[in-house]
Order: C-alpha cells, then sequence, then structure tokens
C-alpha cells in the first residue's frame, strides 16, 4: 500500500471555508473536509487533510473553548498517525495501515448519522398517530380574539404621536447599557415617594430614545413583582398607571382625572 | 361476552401500548393466542369499516392510535397528547445505543467524537434508554440499552424493525473493519422479553435485543 500522501492540490486548499461553529464535533469536520473534496476515505492524504482541520481550528470562538478539547485531541490523533506513516516500513509491519483506525471511526460516524436521519423520519412518521389523552390546553384566554374599538380620532391621535424617524444619516455605533434599568427603578420610586400614583407616559416625557420605554417598562414589571409598585390599566391599550404600593388596600382606578 | 370485545375494552381504555400478556388478565377465557387472533379480528373490522383508528403494535404492546391521515385535523388541537421531538444530539446517540447496545458512555463518546453525558441523562430521564448492567471494564461502567418506551416513540413493534446495519448505503468494510465490528447480540431471548408488561419496562432483563449487525 502507497502511505505517501498524494501530491497536495493547493489551489484547492485556498477555497476552502470552514466554519467551526456548524460542526457538531471533530469526526463531523472531518468527514466534512472529506467529502467536499471528495477524498477516497480509505486514502486519506493526512498532511493535507490535517493542515486543513488545524486552520479550521483557530476559528473556534471563545464561547466555543468547552468544545475545543474534542478537536484537539482528533488534531493530535491526526499529527500521531502522520508520524507513524512517515516512519521506514521496516518499523511498522506492511499491511497495517495507521490510518485504518480513523478510516473506521469515520465510517462508523457516516453510518450512524444514516441511522439518525432513519429514525428521525421513523420519528415524524410517528407522530402523525396520537393515542388516547388529553391534555389541558395551557390558557384558553391567549385564544381569545380583541375586539378593537376605535374611533377615527384616535387613530389620528395615535399616528399623530408617532415619532417620525429621522431621516439623517445615522453612524451606527454598538454601545451597551445607554439606559440602565436600575436608573428607571430608582426614578419611579423617587416618583412615587411624592406622588400617589403617575401615569407611565408622563416618566417618558423628558426623554426621546425608545429605549427608555423599554428600560422604564422593564423597571415597572421588576417593582410590581417586588411588590414595590402597583400596575393598573383599565382596559386594552389605554394609560398604564404606576401606584405606591399599599398592603392591602385594593388601588381604584380613576381615569378621569388628570394626573398629579 | 365475546373474547373480541373483552380485547376491544381493554384497549379502548388504555392510553399506552398494553401487551397480550396483560390483556389476557382480563378475563380466564382468555390466553395470549386468543388475545392476537382478537387484535388481528379488531384490525379487519377497523379497516373493513373505515375507522379512522387502527391497533398498531408499539415496544411489544397494542394501542388503538388514529391513522396518520387525519394528523392535520388533529393538529389544531392542543388537547391532543402530542410527545416531543429529539434533538439531533440526542437522535445520535440513540442512533449508537440502538445498535450497540449494551454500550458504555464512553464507547459512545469515541463514536460520536464529543462528550455525550448530558445527552445519556437526558435519554434516559425520558426512559428511551435505560441502565441495562455493567461492563467488565475499568471502573465496571454503566452499560445502556433502549426501552420499549424508545419503540413506541418511533412506532417500532420490535427493535428488530430498525434497518439492518448492512442495508445502509454506508457498509463498514475491509478486514480489519468486521474484525472490529460489535458482537453479534444473542436473539434467543428476545421473545419474552419484548412482551413482558409495560410496567416492567425499565426492570434490567427488559434490554430488548440489538439487530443483527453486518456478518
Amino acid at each position: 500500500m502507497d502511505l505517501s500522501p498524494p501530491p497536495q492540490n493547493s489551489q484547492n486548499e485556498n477555497f476552502l471555508v470552514v466554519d467551526i461553529e456548524r460542526f457538531r464535533g471533530p469526526l463531523d469536520l472531518l468527514l466534512h473536509l472529506i467529502r467536499q473534496q471528495d477524498i477516497d476515505i480509505f486514502e486519506i492524504p493526512i498532511s493535507k487533510i490535517t493542515r486543513q482541520f488545524l486552520s479550521a481550528l483557530t476559528d473556534i470562538g471563545e464561547n466555543q473553548i468547552n468544545n475545543a478539547g474534542e478537536f484537539m485531541e482528533m488534531a493530535a490523533n491526526l499529527l500521531r498517525i502522520k508520524a507513524q506513516m512517515l516512519l521506514p516500513s521496516s518499523v511498522v509491519s506492511e499491511d497495517e495501515d495507521p490510518r485504518a483506525e480513523l478510516v473506521y471511526r469515520l465510517l462508523e460516524y457516516e453510518q450512524i448519522q444514516e441511522i439518525k436521519a432513519h429514525l428521525s423520519l421513523a420519528e415524524s412518521q410517528r407522530s402523525r398517530q396520537f393515542g388516547k389523552g388529553y391534555v389541558v390546553p395551557r390558557s384558553q384566554r391567549a385564544k381569545k380574539e380583541t375586539v378593537l374599538e376605535t374611533q377615527w380620532h384616535e387613530v389620528y391621535d395615535a399616528a399623530a404621536s408617532m415619532v417620525v424617524p429621522s431621516m439623517d444619516f445615522v453612524e451606527h455605533r454598538v454601545t451597551t447599557r445607554l439606559v440602565a434599568m436600575e436608573d428607571k427603578v430608582d426614578l419611579i420610586l423617587l416618583t412615587l415617594q411624592n406622588l400617589k400614583r403617575v401615569r407611565f407616559s408622563k416618566l417618558l416625557e423628558p426623554f426621546e430614545s425608545k429605549m427608555h420605554g423599554v428600560m422604564t417598562f422593564l423597571a415597572s414589571l421588576e417593582l410590581a413583582r417586588n411588590r414595590k409598585v402597583k400596575l393598573r390599566q383599565t382596559e386594552k391599550f389605554s394609560e398604564l398607571w404606576m401606584y405606591r404600593y399599599v398592603e392591602n388596600i385594593p388601588v381604584e382606578v380613576d381615569t378621569n382625572s388628570g394626573e398629579e | 361476552m365475546r373474547a373480541t370485545q373483552i380485547v376491544e375494552a381493554v384497549l379502548f381504555s388504555s392510553d399506552a401500548p398494553v401487551n397480550a400478556e396483560e390483556i389476557a388478565r382480563a378475563d380466564d377465557s382468555l390466553n395470549e393466542d386468543v388475545v392476537e387472533k382478537a387484535i388481528k379480528e379488531l384490525g379487519r373490522i377497523y379497516e373493513e369499516s373505515e375507522r379512522a383508528f387502527e391497533i398498531k403494535s408499539l415496544g411489544g404492546g397494542y394501542q388503538i392510535i388514529t391513522l396518520p391521515v387525519y394528523a392535520t385535523y388533529l393538529d389544531r388541537f392542543d388537547t391532543v397528547a402530542k410527545s416531543s421531538r429529539l434533538s439531533g444530539p440526542a437522535l445520535e446517540t440513540l442512533a449508537i445505543i440502538a445498535y450497540r447496545q449494551p454500550i458504555g458512555r464512553i464507547d459512545i463518546e469515541y463514536v460520536r467524537g464529543v462528550s455525550s453525558a448530558g445527552v445519556v441523562r437526558t435519554l434516559q430521564d425520558r426512559e428511551l434508554v435505560d441502565v441495562v448492567g455493567r461492563g467488565e471494564g475499568l471502573g465496571r461502567p454503566l452499560l445502556y440499552g433502549t426501552t420499549n418506551k424508545f419503540l413506541e416513540h418511533f412506532g417500532f413493534s420490535k427493535i428488530e424493525d430498525l434497518p439492518r446495519k448492512d442495508d445502509l448505503p454506508v457498509v463498514l468494510k475491509g478486514e480489519n473493519i468486521t474484525e472490529a465490528m460489535p458482537e453479534n447480540t444473542e436473539v434467543g431471548s428476545s421473545q419474552k422479553n419484548q412482551t413482558s408488561s409495560n410496567k416492567n419496562r425499565e426492570t434490567e432483563n427488559d434490554l430488548p435485543v440489538s439487530p443483527s449487525l453486518a456478518d
């Protein structure tokens, strides 16, 4: 058996783009490299494949570091096979290809993928047949249709209150935590020290960015969960009110009077 | 009361597969042969009268389930009991266990090339695999095998319903390779175990036998 790797096709390698995150493990990656280049699995050019395998490893991100060990083990394995192949044939017995075990693993892995596909098909066919049983529905309320009773002037008001996004050139820059939820928590608590209740939109008035609305809403949910405030809304899509939390005293909703 | 009706009543009232031995407990006039005959008879009646359901052999037991063609209608109800689909890694691990059982975690990981403790645990929690013994090696590792629930989940009657390895497009070949193939598991004791009660499906002697592997 000729153990020397066939001449390398470096042109081919340049086109090889491997997205390591796509692979479920070293065998998956190795098999992909072999299949993509139409390599005969019984005549794997170990040095070429090892080089490609190692270059794919450099892309492993920090979030993948847990899986990196498995890829590294395979890389070491490939290098060991290459080293064995370089030994003079008097040291290694003629009929024992150092690649045999790897070939077997790859074929077994590929076969398992076929069985897996077969199981997946069987599962999907089985899932079309149902036995007896009753599952309590999670929530019927979510299924109810919401009738939106709206008058024309309300639609007009809603449209008028929309913030038209600026058409100016916007430089896209990724920044984090422009608006902190903790600040909004403080703002709500501070406001409710002086007032018994406050409109949600009142808290947003000084700010422009949508992120303030999102964070204020999250803060109010958090405070409600911790029983610091109560949230009330008379009907869907109407103004949200925040009340100072008072133990066991139901808060009355009064939508007619303005805010304090 | 005719045997057929008694069998039908038992099947109708059950929401999981029941095996012939268990059904036969319903009446002194019944035995496994009578039950099997009654099930065939019922199957014929359902087919002739175009019922929306059939009696299917699942994991060694029998269950009345709807015909696949009605799935589109039943999909509209949240109240229909549906089983959740398995993830890719879970299917891959199950495939290995199904064909190589009894097999330890280390061997599973060797075939997959990735660590598999979590996924094996998930499969065990879903009762699709179970510990069926201990290996000879260092530390006497736990060995896993598939359960009747595995067969039910995929709609198989018995483990032999899975495709034979040498029927698959990729066949392991070469001299070194055949030697490395796992030993064929004894098939003799399978029949009795297949029909044992569903309640006992976790027990150790309920180990389904792997299909014959490439010779």
